[in-house]
């Protein structure tokens, strides 16, 4: 806009242009959200509110009945079934992602000590398979941990099952699903920090005598701490609403919030219920993003969220 | 001396990871050869597996079905995609916060929220206007929403990219917007365009929670008949169908690697 603030009448004809342009380019794909995203979210928060009618459909008048539901409250009195539900999706996210940490760091730090033409190559080799359908990974798992193969039959010659078991359906087998699905979403944030790493600071660790283990603390950790906080939320937040993985490796004992929410749908059975779950996962995704980017910022990581 | 113990160990975890990565893929693989339906011994190999699925309706359908949805979602999401990654680069200095978190919804929102929000608002569309009924139209509906923020993402970047000074010698070069745009900037963001197709094309086909609830009873896609069929039962035909699609996938990522300029992120 070579000639703003010439003609004053100019000016703002330009000023007009622009927003033409930007309502042009921009209106299409944020209306489709609006009216596909926005939208339906909005129409299925109201319909925690709602009663449960006779066809599992949704009812006025306006409730509080499905959040009552939700906590376990039913016709029969109380029942610790959904709290069950909600302290093992709890669970399984806490111990997924901190087991996906623990295998994500050597992993990312292995990668950076590789020769550069390398690494790129290195980088595409942990992340390819996630590109695989995750019903398909999930399967592989399932034929890896049935019953009389290889895993299992150690797994009971060790003792840690009992005969003819097999290691899935089981609490094992989600954990064991959740970290080999998301263990990609923390090694590529991980390895940019690592690559970015100032490494004076830990050869000046090592030249003062500090342990491994210090200088790790002190001279690493640090500074791939924003690396680790985007890994989190990559991983975490999808972990906690995760469905493909408890319904097919958990059985009836390993399910999750997310099978609980879609139960209410896919069968037809209480909708109201199952948004009011929706609803708790919603708070709980902005919740987890709104103290990820408070922790950044507050330890100087400053780094945006990059997904 | 304890560097190189620690170099080692590193090693061997590096390789114990890859195969912990592999190994599920690996089995899906060996055992759609497998000559025998046996899901625990391989005894031989055969390809009989691949054959029965040649002679499978269903198959085939939801093979036609996850095609359609796949190109016809991402073509749409390119062109609505492209405009507004353009539209958020021109007028950047402006605040358009809300646009951001908008462009961000789709892809933070959990995937089981995503798909029941849509599925709900079909039905009760459905209900009082006997439009959208579900089936493949609704699918692309939901598909072309989550593929937009990447199609955007990508071209915005693309465009960040680039020097500034370019636009302004293409309004020299160039009398009119639309000129412009065929010589100036559609070739100039080719690359992008072709990776934020494939990479669309990748989520379509790698998608089953959103898929899941919004088809209908005909459009069962490739993900949601081999649901079906672990649900029932597990059949080696699975494996088949399985290994031809980690085969698909691996190619059209790979293409949508080799266009991007960016890392895989």
């Amino acid at each position: 806009m070579s000639y703003a603030g010439v003609i004053p009448s100019a000016r703002s004809r330009g000023m007009v242009r622009e927003s033409r342009h930007l309502l042009f380019t921009v209106a299409p794909g944020a209306t489709w959200i609006l009216v596909f995203l926005v939208l339906p979210s909005a129409y299925l928060m109201g319909v925690a509110f709602m009663t449960n009618g006779p066809y599992g459909l949704p009812e006025m008048p306006l409730s509080l009945e499905s959040f009552k539901r939700l906590a376990g409250f039913g016709f029969l009195g109380w029942s610790p079934g959904n709290l069950y539900t909600l302290l093992r999706s709890l669970w399984q996210t806490l111990v997924s992602t901190g087991l996906v940490v623990l295998v994500a760091y050597p992993i990312a730090y292995y990668i950076t000590t590789c020769r550069e033409k390398w690494r790129p190559i290195l980088l595409l080799l942990v992340v390819v398979p996630s590109w695989t359908n995750q019903v398909i990974r999930t399967f592989g798992w399932m034929n890896l941990l049935a019953p009389g193969t290889p895993l299992s039959e150690l797994a009971e010659a060790l003792g840690l099952i009992s005969a003819n078991m097999g290691l899935y359906p089981s609490n094992f087998a989600v954990t064991l699903g959740l970290v080999y699905n998301f263990l990609p979403f923390m090694v590529l944030p991980l390895y940019a920090a690592f690559e970015k790493l100032d490494t004076a600071q830990v050869e000046a660790a090592q030249d003062l005598y500090a342990s491994p283990v210090r200088a790790f603390w002190h001279a690493v950790f640090p500074q791939t701490l924003p690396g680790l906080l985007a890994g989190i939320v990559l991983v975490a937040i999808p972990a906690f609403g995760m469905y493909v993985i408890p319904e097919l490796l958990g059985g009836g004992k390993g399910m999750m919030l997310g099978n609980l929410v879609a139960n209410q749908f896919a069968g037809g059975s209480n909708w109201p219920l199952g948004a009011a779950g929706a609803i708790l996962m919603l708070l709980a995704t902005f919740v987890g993003l709104f103290v990820m980017r408070r922790i950044g910022k507050r330890l100087g990581g400053g780094e945006e969220v990059v997904i | 001396m304890r560097k190189r113990t620690l170099r080692r160990g590193l090693t061997a975890f590096w390789w114990f990871t890859l195969a912990f990565l592999y190994l599920p893929l690996a089995v899906v693989v060996l055992f759609s050869f497998n000559a025998s339906n046996s899901a625990a011994s391989f005894t031989g190999i055969s390809l009989r597996w691949y054959y029965r699925l040649l002679g499978n309706e269903e198959i085939l359908s939801a093979f036609a079905n996850s095609m359609v949805l796949a190109i016809v979602s991402s073509v749409i999401a390119l062109v609505i995609g492209c405009l507004i990654g353009y539209g958020m680069y021109r007028h950047r200095h402006r605040k358009l916060g809300w646009l951001i978190v908008l462009i961000y919804l789709p892809i933070v929102l959990p995937d089981i929220v995503f798909g029941i929000s849509e599925m709900a608002f079909f039905v009760q569309v459905h209900r009082l206007t006997g439009l959208l009924q579900p089936g493949l139209p609704t699918m692309i509906i939901a598909h072309v929403t989550f593929q937009i923020p990447f199609v955007a993402l990508i071209i915005y970047s693309r465009f960040v990219g680039l020097d500034p000074t370019l636009f302004e010698a293409a309004k020299d070069l160039y009398a009119t917007p639309a000129k412009r745009v065929v010589h100036f900037m559609l070739p100039t963001i080719k690359p992008a365009l072709i990776s934020a197709f494939f990479l669309s094309f990748t989520l379509s086909i790698d998608d089953f929670v959103i898929s899941f609830f919004t088809a209908g009873p005909e459009s069962a896609t490739l993900p949601i008949y081999i649901w079906g069929a672990i649900k029932k039962g597990v059949s080696p035909e699975i494996n088949a169908i399985a290994t031809l699609m980690i085969g698909a996938v691996a190619i059209a990522a790979i293409i949508s690697l080799v266009f991007s300029r960016r890392r895989p992120a």
